[in-house]
């Protein structure tokens, strides 16, 4: 299928016929435009594109947002509770960040920061349906299976670097962990097919093994019987179907998978390989080695990479009870290895055209869940009206009216801050808020994809943001 | 006005009548064509004088008794912005107005027979019979009487025969989906019988277990269903599994099985309540539209998506019709919403083709339901009919008849084929298995399949024989455990698989049970019991169940063979492994237990199979009991004089473990069946070699390998394991390298090897080959095109 779009000018109904489906090297390259598309492509500010993934609900002010500080003090009102860590000073005069992410606050001067993102108002307030939608722009449930953001980076602008996947995500297991076929249902090339699905590393120490021969087997025996494949090809007793394309094709397929594993990029995948410093630069966190990883796989050319702090029900940002405690777990698990990431980035003169995105389906509040007037659903475990011990003491109710999203390099301004929530509670979206649809088409814009860029899945059209509307918010373009 | 001689000018006075194929024709071609010919915009099609006068959704444009009236005049000459017609451009002048107008007024006649294009082809809705072509060479399948005519009315060869050997991989396949074994294929290629490969189809269709486990895959994937997957978290899905899956086992008419899900009771109503997610979702996703999308997309081959948003900018369907069908589902009256938005109308239940007939909108839901039901599957119906023949099609052919099979609005490449197929399926009540077999005796399908340079133009499509299709993740996985026999012992899908083996019907010994003539016995007694008999050779299968109140070691010629310490359940033990040629011997050494005297006794029924046929041996009046009793290893020290005929317990208390022998026999002595990969949940592998995320309904599968997808079958934990189990299992059952690669070569490729290709495994496996040597083969073999893709 090749990539079309509308003219913004003619009503939607009148959009043009399809080609018939592209051969398979086509699809792996940029495939060419019909002569009748209207769609302009915007400049790309970025070729590659890292998500940190803050999974679970990431409270802002609790990180990126911090508002009136609570200390703990027994007895009280919970109602008072804004932000459980007092601010501290940035690289940058007017942002103020939350105790616990020091090494991140000497990076902002390179971050744009997104206050007022938001997200829709879906009834309940759902990690399956908000990571759904952040990470294809739809809202489930969808006629057509979603692709994934990286998947759309994959199709539409192909992979940097022939050899290297383009899509790779990371730190989240998609077998045995809770929700786990709500996380399937959106970690997925969808309608695109799995060629441009991701590649799923959910242990970075064990990344290795996805370009190396199958545990156990040594280079040489990999080597013998990839040989034997080969001489068993060419003896085969059905000449005529050499040629058939079919089989050339699945032949090309094993062939390109095993390229990467002999390709000098696999040792991108080698975590061992990297020094003692660095990897304790980075932590020993499986979110840390996962931004170590990233780093590597976008040295090597990897068009879109996604590091996760990993979804677990009820745990790391899913706080619902003891939230300050977990919280200030989670800055000492994240705030290194992001930080260090930038700079490396940075020192090897990757970070301007990479577009680094920290974000998460939505924040919290002690108090309310969802948007002011919705009905207030009991989300705390650990519910009280009062601070009495330590488990009350934390944002712990999903809240959709105001979240952070950071963003590094990739043609983003410096130290810039855009948007604004409320001091008092409700702390919702006030000034400049970004909905799901704006954020994707900003990051599409930045690696130069039209928001509605659109192909056609059972003969409709299906846009890169949906209903092809979403708007780059340019003011945050440097 | 001008007078005399008109030389190839067709000047007309404006209010004369126009001629209508040389001054209206071509201003409607110039204004209208854009929207109103190819396509059908506003629900008006200008193609032909019919659909003219059809009109549009606001009716007819042309009103006879007042031409000035006519919608038609209103909208090319009114100032409105938002109503005229062109939308666009500067639309007609006052001359081509006037003709317009003229032309209304003299009845809007059309030259008949003009057509501006082919009218867009819209799908029969009956089904037809239709007359079929001569037999051409005794070709008399009366698909290849249709096929055999069509391909010579385009000077197309016919497509080559195909040869037994990848005929019979692909049959399995296609119908059971599993490869056939290694002497089957022997013992097929060397059959000289004509009618070989007839009885081939009929033998697989009739393997009831086999074609279920199969087809299982083609309806979950239809049916959107699943053991596990989005919406069960919370209850807002349920399986449709256990029913599906005896639908399938007992081969349920279509037609009944159509009216079971869409009128459904408890146990399947899965498909039809669709997924009830939390919170709001969309108007186009409530359960009662993705009723309407589901029904339309698996039995109709509709596609009701884009109608459940707005009118279909792409075929005839429009918001109401959507909206009607999921009125007839919907508990509560359904409000239209259009773009998400509420238009303040309201929905009336309706069925899509009310030619056939209507849904009583007054009755409550269950009658609704079960008159949709009657509807869709009526006899007249011939959309679904054709709908499901050409998913078969498309399954046994490798490409539909009409292609994509969810786009049965599209033209077939042949439509008496198609009319053929659905018709012959009302005709043998729906039997799905009947047009299988037809397809599957065809020569049409008995053709080599097409081979092409690249991938084939879709728009151009003409037969030359079948597809070759990617072996699904499910095919892959059985093959290897087929190949290895490694299968799984447990499976996840909540079914109830078949145990045909040794029904209690069939048995002629009636055990009862027995001990000794002191009964009730005291706590704490212990008993021997006994039972001597010969056997001419040892017996090819040999079990028995054994029940005793309290608990029992069983010793069979000396050997410890099972114990068992629940009265309520029986043992299940095997036999075989101690039973020799010649005397015998069952040694039963039972305990009562208890805080008093109470009533003890063994029960005992083995079935041993010799020469194909089961005999019985059953605790009886024959055996033996004495007080004495052997050591701890079943041996007596000195052998006892003091047996005696074991005493009969004439009533028997322990009803419900008697009557549990009988199907615990029937257990064991079913033959073997191989767990199937559909069976089981998803994996990642299965996941990699293209198993869908059944959270949409999915009717095609993607053809190709992806670059991921080599990369896990290079590398994957999961083959890579199963490749190690099967080499173990396969070395102990061939130790010796030819003899290997003979039974894989014909296990997995349906052939022997050539002479070059045994050369080459030799020299991998030596020869006497190692695991890993095994291993690596059977990694060769198995990525190799020729097994993963079906010819």
């Amino acid at each position: 299928m090749q990539p079309l779009s509308l003219d913004p000018a003619q009503p939607r109904r009148d959009f043009l016929k399809k080609l018939s489906a592209a051969s398979m090297a086509a699809l792996m390259a940029r495939a060419p435009r019909a002569s009748a598309e209207v769609l302009i492509q915007p400049q790309a500010t970025a070729d590659a594109c890292i998500v940190l993934w803050m999974a679970g609900g990431m409270a802002a002010p609790e990180t990126f947002d911090p508002k009136f500080y609570q200390p703990f003090v027994k007895g009280t009102p919970v109602s008072k509770i804004l932000s459980t860590f007092p601010a501290i000073d940035t690289a940058v005069d007017n942002i103020k960040i939350c105790q616990g992410l020091e090494k991140i606050a000497k990076v902002m001067d390179r971050a744009t920061l997104i206050r007022s993102a938001v997200q829709p108002d879906l009834g309940t307030i759902l990690h399956s349906r908000h990571q759904y939608h952040w990470h294809t722009g739809y809202v489930p449930p969808q006629t057509v299976a979603a692709p994934h953001i990286g998947a759309w980076m994959s199709r539409v602008l192909g992979p940097r670097n022939p050899v290297m996947p383009a899509f790779i995500n990371i730190g989240q297991r998609l077998e045995g962990v809770g929700e786990s076929e709500e996380l399937k249902a959106f970690t997925t090339g969808g309608f695109f097919g799995s060629e441009f699905g991701p590649m799923n590393l959910p242990y970075p120490a064990d990344a290795l093994l996805a370009v190396r021969p199958p545990k156990g087997m040594e280079p040489g025996r990999f080597s013998n019987r990839r040989a034997f494949f080969q001489k068993l090809i060419d003896r085969t007793p059905h000449r005529d179907l050499m040629s058939d394309y079919q089989q050339e094709s699945m032949l090309r397929s094993l062939d390109s998978a095993h390229r990467l594993l002999s390709a000098p990029e696999a040792k991108a995948f080698d975590l061992e390989l990297e020094s003692k410093e660095t990897r304790e630069a980075y932590g020993d966190s499986r979110f840390g080695q996962g931004c170590l990883l990233a780093r590597n796989l976008v040295e090597k050319g990897a068009r879109f990479v996604e590091v996760t702090t990993e979804y677990v029900p009820f745990f790391q940002w899913d706080t619902h009870n003891d939230g300050h405690e977990v919280t200030e777990r989670m800055h000492r698990e994240v705030d290194a290895p992001i930080a260090r990431l930038i700079l490396d980035l940075e020192e090897r003169g990757l970070l301007d055209r990479t577009l680094v995105v920290i974000a998460s389906e939505f924040s919290r509040d002690a108090m309310i869940e969802g948007v002011p007037g919705s009905e207030a659903k009991d989300q705390s475990r650990a519910k009280s009206d009062t601070l009495e011990e330590s488990k009350h003491y934390g944002l712990h109710r999903h809240f959709t009216g105001g979240t952070s999203v950071v963003m590094f390099g990739g043609g983003m301004k410096k130290g810039h801050v855009h948007g604004a929530t409320a001091d008092e509670r409700p702390l919702i979206a006030i000034k400049d808020p970004v909905s799901i649809s704006d954020l994707h088409a900003t990051i599409f814009t930045a690696m130069g994809i039209s928001p509605k860029t659109m192909y056609e899945v059972e003969r409709r059209p299906f846009y890169a943001t949906e209903d092809g509307n979403g708007t780059a918010v340019k003011e945050i373009f440097a | 006005m001008l007078s005399g001689l008109l030389l190839g000018m067709s000047l007309v006075p404006a209010l004369s009548a126009p001629d209508f194929v040389h001054e209206v024709a071509p201003i409607l071609d110039k204004h209208c064509s854009k929207c109103h010919m190819d396509k059908m915009k506003g629900g008006l099609s200008m193609n032909t004088e019919e659909s003219f006068r059809e009109g549009s959704e606001d009716g007819p444009i042309v009103e006879s008794a007042h031409p000035e009236k006519s919608l038609l005049l209103e909208r090319i000459t009114t100032d409105d912005e938002d109503e005229r017609m062109p939308p666009k451009g500067k639309g007609l002048n006052s001359a081509e107005v006037e003709v317009v107008r003229a032309w209304l007024q003299d009845g809007a006649k059309w030259e008949p027979g003009f057509a501006f294009k082919k009218p867009a082809y819209d799908p029969p809705l009956r089904p037809r019979n239709p007359t079929l072509p001569a037999v051409v060479d005794g070709r008399a399948n009366p698909i290849d009487r249709i096929i055999d005519h069509y391909l010579a009315e385009k000077n197309q060869p016919r497509p080559e025969p195909l040869d037994d050997s990848t005929f019979l991989r692909r049959v399995h396949l296609d119908l059971t989906g599993l490869l056939p074994d290694a002497d089957e294929v022997t013992a097929f290629l060397a059959n000289k019988s004509a009618g070989k490969r007839e009885e081939l189809v009929d033998r697989l269709l009739a393997d009831k277990t086999a074609y279920t486990e199969h087809w299982l895959t083609f309806w979950n994937d239809l049916l959107r269903n699943d053991y596990v997957g989005t919406g069960y978290i919370d209850g807002g899905r349920k399986q449709i599994s256990g029913w599906l899956y005896q639908a399938l086992h007992d081969n349920m008419p279509y037609d009944q099985f159509v009216r079971a899900l869409v009128a459904p009771s408890p146990d399947n109503e899965g498909f039809a309540n669709g997924i009830k997610w939390r919170g709001t979702v969309s108007a186009a996703q409530t359960t009662p539209l993705q009723f309407a999308q589901s029904v339309g997309q698996s039995f109709l081959g509709i596609n009701l998506k884009c109608a459940s948003c707005h009118d279909s900018f792409v075929d005839r369907w429009k918001l109401s019709e959507a909206y009607g069908l999921a009125a007839i589902f919907s508990d509560e009256p359904m409000e239209l919403y259009r773009c998400d938005k509420p238009t303040g109308k309201m929905a009336k239940p309706a069925w899509l083709f009310p030619e056939l007939g209507t849904v009583d909108a007054s009755q409550p839901k269950a009658e609704r339901l079960k008159q949709l039901a009657a509807l869709i599957t009526a006899p007249e119906n011939g959309r679904t009919q054709r709908a499901i023949t050409n998913r078969l099609w498309q399954r046994l052919m490798g490409r539909g008849i009409v292609h994509p099979v969810d786009a049965m609005q599209s033209p077939p490449w042949n439509d008496d084929l198609l009319d053929y197929l659905g018709f012959n399926l009302r005709e043998n009540h729906y039997d799905l298995k009947q047009t299988l077999r037809l397809i599957c005796l065809s020569q049409a399908y008995q053709s080599k399949t097409e081979t092409f340079g690249k991938a084939p133009q879709e728009s151009s499509y003409v037969f030359n024989g079948p597809y070759a299709k990617r072996m699904t993740a499910e095919e892959f996985t059985d093959a290897i455990w087929q190949i290895c026999g490694t299968a799984p012992a447990k499976f996840d899908a909540p079914v109830k698989r078949e145990a045909s083996g040794v029904t209690p019907t069939m048995l002629n010994r009636k055990p009862v049970w027995i001990w000794s003539d002191t009964n009730p016995a005291q706590a704490g007694a212990k008993l021997s019991l006994r039972k001597r008999f010969k056997l001419t050779k040892v017996p090819e299968a040999a079990f028995a169940v054994v029940g005793v109140d309290n608990q029992f070691e069983l010793y069979v010629n000396g050997q410890k063979a099972g114990e068992g310490a629940d009265w309520q359940q029986p043992s299940s033990i095997m036999l075989r492994q101690h039973l020799v040629a010649g005397d015998n011997e069952f040694l039963l050494v039972a305990t009562n237990l208890g805080s008093e005297p109470n009533l003890a006794g063994a029960l005992f029924h083995a079935l041993l199979k010799q020469d194909g046929k089961w005999a019985e041996l059953v605790s009886d009046g024959g055996w033996e009991v004495s007080p004495t009793l052997p050591d701890s290893n079943g041996n007596f020290k000195t052998p006892p004089t003091d047996w005696k005929e074991a005493t009969v317990i004439a009533s028997n208390p322990w009803a419900e473990a008697t009557n549990a022998v009988g199907s615990q026999l029937d257990a064991m002595s079913a033959p073997q069946v191989m767990v199937r990969a559909a069976l089981l949940k998803s994996d990642l592998l299965m996941r990699t070699l293209g198993r869908p995320n059944r959270e949409q309904i999915v009717s095609t599968r993607p053809d190709d390998l992806t670059t991921l997808e080599a990369m896990d079958l290079n590398n994957g934990a999961i083959l890579d394991q199963r490749l190690a189990e099967g080499a173990q299992a396969l070395l102990k059952k061939f130790p010796s390298s030819a003899a290997l690669a003979s039974y894989v070569w014909r296990s997995a490729l349906s052939r022997e090897p050539s002479s070059d290709e045994l050369q080459l495994a030799m020299s991998l496996l030596g020869p006497k080959p190692d695991i890993t040597a095994t291993q690596d083969f059977l990694w060769g073999i198995f990525m190799l095109p020729e097994f993963q893709i079906i010819r």
